[in-house]
């Protein structure tokens, strides 16, 4: 019985080694022309928890069927763009006041004057600190899609996605420059937007960040349109942007670094002044699955301050203890 | 090797002659290699932190070291056959096993071997261009001429892949008949494989999947050692399960042996039918007698063999038209077929280049060029899958019919295709000359 049992056993190991060696000679190697794009979102949205330095401390509901977008102002006030509507909350998320606008305003900026700028459509819409319409003007072309302001001392940084390209303005409405339109010989390569998110913000030194998505990167121009800085990361790790097009949204803190939100993999991060990943805000599954849209701001305390479109919530996240 | 172990601790001669091997080996591995590595060019010494990768394969031999090697092979092989054929000792051929695991394995690091020397014959008699190390032709040819004369007496001990096996196998358990016969059929599935491969200088099979050469050159990968050491556990219960069910020269050499005038014969007289070696063979490569009322009557052996005649031509169509209906996958072991497969389906925006591609692009090779040797190379494995299946269809239909076919036999006789002439089965005979 005992020999039985090992004869059997014998033959079974045989067999199985003669598997294992038709299996090495036959079967497909490991793909050893790895994607370099493929990505398991799966394992993507594991984040290691060291990394996260960031604490949600406060958030509070918008009633709103939709909201587009959120800026902070000189007094840490939040404000918050909707269907038609335009809401002001203090720092604590308590509803100071709210206006009704004209049309849904993807793009808000709170300028350090108090001007209230937002981006409905192709248009402009500019507020007084008190709400009051003080002017308006459009952007010349069927395919303009505003999605991103910035006003200082009267010249204002117009984001247009539609058109792919930033348009220079007074805050009068009168057009003064296009930046970022493609020019090898300046070593502008052209913005690259495929979705409708396009983010700019004005640094310390007053010079345009600009994100040109479809690249990863982060592009700096001067007030004349001359390129100044660049810098991008593609990637789908922490380190880097990955997809399509990210980020979707950026703003900046205090010390220079950057803060992004991206799309398809929703995640906030800190990207240091010269583009090196530094740490996570928010990781993906802090948020909804497809999530798009992440607005950001930050207040005079470094806080940042989330706009989450799914749960329509404005949340606020500050550096742990 | 609790029977090399026995016969140590019992006999002083045997001792003595294990001291002296151990010697001569000794004396080898400290010596010869010094002089034969002059006659190389000392390796590059780079600056950029690149550090040579360490080889799996031994250093090729001077001339005059691989004709010694080739004196050995004759030396043992003609001492092993006296001492299984003249002398009849199982000692001797345990003796002539471990210097063979020394010399031919530890020492020779397992090449070049008869086994594997089938790939080099193949190769050069279907790519001119490759030209034969002499050695390796002497490898293959010697131990067939000798079993076509003597049985398969380098199974028996010269052989180092067979003597490892033969000295650990502790515990034999026997195998059905039937069962044997149908393992029996992987060396030839392997024999075909290797020569197709050989044959279209796609890839030397036997050594790559040598299960015991990665632990006589103590570099194994770990499949390798995997293999060798699943390999070397299952001797201790079944005799040579690689030299039975996997050994593709083992199959060349079954069938010279078959020819073989002076075999090893279990009686050194007349049988007296003791039947005392009945079960003495751990490979069951004994046959029995066949008593007259087993025999069949002329006719219906006559009806057997015509229906046999037909069938195997029909297994051998068969096993042609399968297999060439495979072509394509076999090829697909084939670099060249690989990597034209690898570039049809790379997309350069969106994959990281295999070091075979950055490697075939530096060339600066024409995708043409590779693509219309690709085809070539699949249209010989059509052709090459044909005959393989052919030729499994032949050997199944012989097996078959081996299975079918009673002999008629008076006294018990080693199976001439089988025996390896290990001697085990000699001390079991009372009979004398």
């Amino acid at each position: 019985m005992k020999n039985k049992l090992t004869l059997i056993f014998s033959v079974v190991i045989l067999l199985l080694l003669v598997a294992l060696i038709a299996g090495d000679l036959f079967l497909k190697k490991p793909n050893l022309q790895k994607n370099i794009y493929e990505y398991d979102l799966k394992e993507l949205r594991k984040v290691d928890p060291t990394l996260i330095t960031y604490r949600e401390s406060l958030n509070f509901a918008i009633n709103s069927e939709s909201v587009y977008g959120v800026a902070v102002d000189t007094a840490d006030q939040i404000y918050v763009s909707g269907n038609d509507k335009l809401w002001i909350f203090d720092s604590q998320g308590k509803l100071q006041s709210s206006m009704k606008v004209r049309g849904d305003a993807h793009a808000l900026c709170v300028s350090e004057s108090g001007n209230i700028l937002l981006g409905v459509g192709n248009r402009i819409d500019v507020r007084r600190p008190d709400g009051s319409l003080n002017n308006s003007f459009q952007i010349k072309g069927v395919r303009a899609y505003i999605s991103s302001l910035a006003e200082k001392n009267g010249r204002v940084y117009i984001a247009d996605a539609g058109q792919k390209i930033v348009h220079q303005y007074t805050i009068e409405g009168e057009k003064i420059n296009l930046i970022g339109a493609k020019n090898l010989e300046k070593g502008i390569r052209g913005f690259v937007i495929p979705s409708p998110y396009f983010d700019l913000l004005l640094g310390r030194q007053g010079e345009l960040w600009v994100v040109n998505p479809g690249r990863h990167a982060f592009e700096a121009y001067n007030n004349d349109g001359d390129l100044i800085s660049t810098w991008e990361r593609t990637s789908m790790q922490l380190d880097g942007f990955g997809g399509c097009c990210n980020p979707s949204h950026i703003a900046m803190l205090s010390d220079g670094s950057f803060v992004t939100s991206e799309k398809g993999l929703e995640r906030i991060k800190i990207h240091l002044p010269s583009g090196d990943f530094k740490s996570v805000v928010a990781a993906p599954n802090q948020f909804d699955e497809g999530t798009k849209g992440l607005d950001l701001a930050v207040d005079s305390q470094d806080r940042i301050i989330v706009l989450d479109p799914s749960r329509k919530m404005v949340r606020v996240f500050e550096l742990k203890e | 090797m609790s029977e090399i172990l026995k016969y140590i601790s019992r006999t002083w001669n045997i001792k003595k002659l294990v001291a002296i091997l151990s010697m001569f080996i000794l004396f080898l591995t400290s010596g010869f290699p010094l002089f034969a590595q002059q006659q190389r060019f000392p390796k590059p010494e780079f600056e950029s932190g690149y550090t040579q990768p360490v080889t799996s394969m031994p250093e090729a031999r001077s001339d005059f070291f691989a004709i010694f090697d080739v004196l050995v092979l004759i030396v043992a092989l003609s001492l092993i056959s006296w001492l299984i054929l003249k002398k009849r000792s199982r000692r001797g051929v345990l003796a002539v096993s471990v210097f063979s695991i020394l010399y031919f394995g530890f020492f020779r690091e397992g090449c070049i071997c008869s086994v594997g020397s089938l790939q080099n014959v193949t190769l050069a008699l279907f790519q001119p261009e490759y030209s034969i190390p002499i050695s390796a032709l002497a490898f293959f040819v010697i131990p067939l001429v000798y079993t076509l004369f003597f049985g398969r007496t380098f199974c028996a001990g010269v052989c180092p892949l067979g003597a490892i096996q033969d000295v650990l196998l502790l515990r034999p358990v026997t195998m059905k008949r039937w069962l044997q016969k149908v393992l029996g059929l992987i060396p030839y599935i392997y024999l075909g494989l290797s020569v197709l491969y050989a044959a279209t200088a796609t890839d030397f099979i036997i050594c790559r999947y040598d299960p015991f050469v990665g632990i006589y050159r103590f570099d194994a990968t770990f499949f390798m050692f995997a293999i060798g050491a699943i390999f070397l556990l299952l001797s201790i219960y079944v005799a040579r399960p690689y030299c039975r069910f996997f050994c593709p020269y083992g199959v060349l050499l079954n069938w010279m042996s078959r020819f073989s005038k002076h075999h090893l014969t279990i009686t050194p007289n007349k049988c007296i039918q003791c039947r005392l070696c009945e079960d003495s063979c751990p490979l069951g490569a004994i046959n029995k007698p066949v008593p007259v009322k087993v025999m069949e009557d002329r006719q219906s052996a006559t009806k057997r063999f015509i229906s046999l005649s037909l069938i195997i031509p029909l297994l051998m169509v068969l096993g042609g038209w399968t297999l060439s209906n495979f072509h394509e996958n076999l090829a697909k072991v084939n670099p060249k077929v690989r990597l034209a497969n690898e570039l049809m389906s790379f997309k350069p925006d969106v994959m990281l280049p295999s070091v075979e591609i950055e490697a075939f692009k530096s060339a600066g090779t024409p995708l043409t060029e590779l693509y219309s040797q690709a085809a070539i190379i699949i249209e010989q494995f059509y052709i090459g899958a044909w005959i393989l299946g052919a030729f499994l269809g032949l050997v199944f239909g012989l097996t078959l019919s081996s299975l079918s076919v009673f002999k008629y036999r008076e006294d018990y006789t080693p199976d001439k295709g089988e025996c390896v002439s290990c001697a085990r089965c000699l001390k079991y005979c009372p009979v004398e000359k």
